[in-house]
């Protein structure tokens, strides 16, 4: 298929490199127009904040690209040095490229494996190379299947599951616990800048409403403007959380500011249901003695953390079968590629020993003039195509499963010779 | 000759159920997504012969046995629907074992002759309908409850959310045991009323009101009332809510066991 892979990824080159080398924006068509019309070639790009990979495929060629060529090429198009980027990028053809875009679709090359963002970008680097019809039928089979491959993985594996990043755990916490946010109260405490995230998740969650309290006025006010809530005075905090049902804690108080006393004094004024508590703040904002699962879920950054490296020890137990279904899939695109391939010269065989066949039978039955019946005819012509048939078997079989080693003569072109076939 | 339909029996639909808990119970251990899809067939088609052996078998609905018999039906009915509605959350693991408890109590009591005096009355047909659905109203808050707690545990132990058995949320839980006791206490109390109305048709007895039935049933009614009132007025929820569901649950199993004596073998 003359399939050729030149790329980075974070494994190669630090993110300074992986910036510079981004096909981002009008860049990405740009750079397939050009690449296909340079070489004349299908060209692919996938470009995300961890890998920079370039797909080249030229079906009907003799030999793959040159890996240097691609690599000047990816020197020019960003104005950087050739000996600067060169030693940082890594090239693979034909079965190890195919091998290793099915890994990357399934995320088994990814910096968090599992995760479920890289299945996307894969298909939008296809979209983007079908749609500057830069894709053909190399490239075309060969995404398509990895899509398939990485669906494959994800549904039959354990490998996407959980997640893995501490707001996400933290808002599953939460959907562990209340169903619908339509009816709910979030309040934040405090300012600190790793709230941020998992107040940007809890708000896609719909509360009915978010209030925000701080010990300074103004930062609550901030806050709350930011996130469509409402800022209420410091000391109105344990009505506040008479009233919460989720509360997100990121204050940089030394010292906890809500002790199981006073929070007991809390929760003897509350007629609502489970309180979940994310507190993210370091030090801890909430005596951990609160969490009884039933009144109050209280979840720190130790419990998220805990969470989250359980979860990607959990993946790393999947990562075997998912690699056993990357090689399944790898096998059967490259036995496929080659039915493919010599798909035509399958059906010329069969034309020519048919024709040869066919004349076969015509002589025969000249001979037997009129002698035979029309059973007898059908007969002998089905007896030809039996044996037409069991001859053409292994050679036809062979070059389904035929394995080209690039030393040694193809079997396609021991049987094109054997058969007189036209190239 | 008997024709297939004649020969399902008790153990055909048991053991289907018992197989879908089986298979539900290995995809516990090793999810495959096929195992729950098989479990749910088994389910399904236990579901069937207990329809046909209910019907073909003609059991008395008002015998101890064919009452528990059908409560175990309309609680197949309630885990299929919920398996192929709520596909991610392990029904079979809640539901089955109750089933098959019943099914287990029926063929232990195995008392299926039917009540003699009063019991095809309009009473008699309105306190049987009426107690057999609140009795279905228990069994779902019963389920509920355990399930709560499982979820309540795995909170309290802060366990991975995506990790181990499936379950709905706290609140999803909270939600269909209130549901069900709002469901159950005016069926229960309509149930003995018209239970009462079967007597004074019948001719009351002063030794009925001390029978292990009727005091079961209203032991069932007080403490629905005490659930009710915990709930509403003092706001107990959560984890008391579902103790006191399972109680009872729990009591209602004593008044499905106990012989029909309160109303002549009409009853849940």
């Amino acid at each position: 298929m003359n399939l050729l892979l030149v790329g980075g990824s974070f494994k190669t080159m630090p993110i300074e490199m992986r910036e510079k080398l981004a096909f981002d924006g009008p860049k990405l068509p740009a750079a397939l127009n050009e690449l296909s019309a340079r070489f004349g070639c299908e060209a692919a790009i996938l470009s995300t904040c961890n890998r920079v990979e370039i797909y080249v495929a030229r079906a009907g060629a003799a030999t793959a690209l040159d890996a240097d060529l691609i690599a000047e090429y990816i020197a020019e198009f960003h104005q950087l040095p050739y000996d600067q980027i060169r030693a940082s990028l890594y090239a693979l053809t034909n079965e190890d490229a195919v091998k290793h875009v099915f890994r990357v679709a399934s995320s088994l090359d990814s910096l968090i494996v599992g995760e479920g963002q890289i299945a996307g970008q894969v298909k939008q680097a296809y979209e983007s190379a079908q749609g500057g019809g830069t894709a053909g039928i190399v490239l075309h089979s060969l995404f398509q299947q990895a899509l398939a491959v990485a669906k494959r993985v994800r549904t039959q594996t354990g490998i996407s599951k959980g997640h893995v990043s501490v707001s996400s755990v933290a808002v599953d916490y939460v959907r562990q616990v209340h169903d619908h946010f339509g009816d709910k109260t979030v309040l934040v405490i405090g300012a600190g800048k790793m709230g941020a995230l998992t107040l940007k998740h809890l708000r896609e969650l719909k509360p009915e409403r978010i209030l925000v309290t701080n010990r300074s006025p103004e930062k609550a006010q901030d806050i709350a403007k930011e996130c469509g809530g409402s800022a209420i005075p410091w000391d109105q905090l344990d009505d506040a959380l008479v009233e919460a049902d989720i509360v997100l804690s990121t204050t940089g108080a030394p010292e906890p500011i809500m002790t199981r006393r006073r929070f007991d004094g809390i929760l003897a004024r509350r007629s609502r249901g489970t309180m979940v508590i994310l507190d993210i703040a370091v030090p801890r904002d909430f005596d951990p003695r609160i969490h009884d699962g039933d009144r109050a879920c209280l979840f720190n950054v130790d419990d998220l953390k805990r969470i989250q490296e359980e979860t990607l020890k959990e993946r790393q137990e999947h990562v075997k079968p998912s690699e056993a279904i990357v090689e399944q899939d790898v096998a059967r695109f490259l036995s496929e590629w080659r039915r493919k391939k010599n798909g035509p010269i399958i059906a010329q065989l069969r034309q020519e020993f048919e024709k040869h066949g066919m004349a076969v039978s015509a002589d025969v039955l000249a001979k037997f003039n009129g002698k035979l019946s029309e059973e007898d005819k059908k007969y002998l012509e089905g007896a030809i195509k039996l044996v037409l048939n069991r001859i053409l078997h292994g050679p036809i079989s062979a070059l389904a499963e035929e394995v080209p080693e690039p030393s040694k003569h193809t079997l396609r072109e021991a049987m094109m010779k054997l058969f007189r076939l036209e190239r | 000759m008997l024709t297939w339909i004649e020969k399902i029996t008790v153990t055909c639909f048991a053991a289907s159920y018992a197989v879908a808990f089986g298979l539900e119970l290995w995809h516990l251990f090793r999810p495959r997504p096929i195992l729950r899809f098989v479990a749910l067939g088994f389910g399904g088609a236990g579901l069937f012969a207990h329809v046909i052996y209910m019907t073909v078998q003609s059991v008395p609905f008002v015998s101890p046995t064919g009452s528990m018999l059908l409560l175990a039906l309309i609680l197949s009915v309630f885990y299929v629907g919920e398996a192929i509605h709520h596909q991610r959350v392990a029904w079979a693991l809640f539901v089955l074992p109750l089933v098959l408890g019943l099914i287990g109590l029926a063929v232990l009591v195995q008392t299926q002759s039917p009540p003699t005096e009063g019991w095809q009355s309009f009473w008699g047909i309105a306190h049987g309908t009426l107690l057999m659905l609140a009795a279905v109203g228990v069994s779902v808050g019963f389920i509920a409850s355990v399930m709560y707690l499982v979820q309540l545990r795995r909170l309290q132990a802060k366990l991975p959310p995506n990790q181990g058995l499936p379950l709905l949320n706290l609140e999803r839980l909270e939600l269909m045991n209130r549901r069900a006791i709002l469901w159950s206490f005016p069926l229960l109390t309509a149930g003995l009323l018209a239970g009462f109305a079967l007597q004074l048709y019948n001719g009351m007895l002063l030794q009925d009101l001390f029978s292990v039935r009727i005091v079961s049933v209203l032991g069932l009614w007080l403490v629905f009332a005490i659930l009710l009132y915990l709930r509403y007025r003092v706001h107990v929820r959560g984890r008391q809510l579902a103790l006191w569901t399972m109680f009872a649950f729990a009591i209602l199993v004593l008044a499905l066991v106990s012989s029909h004596d309160f109303s002549k073998g009409v009853g849940p």
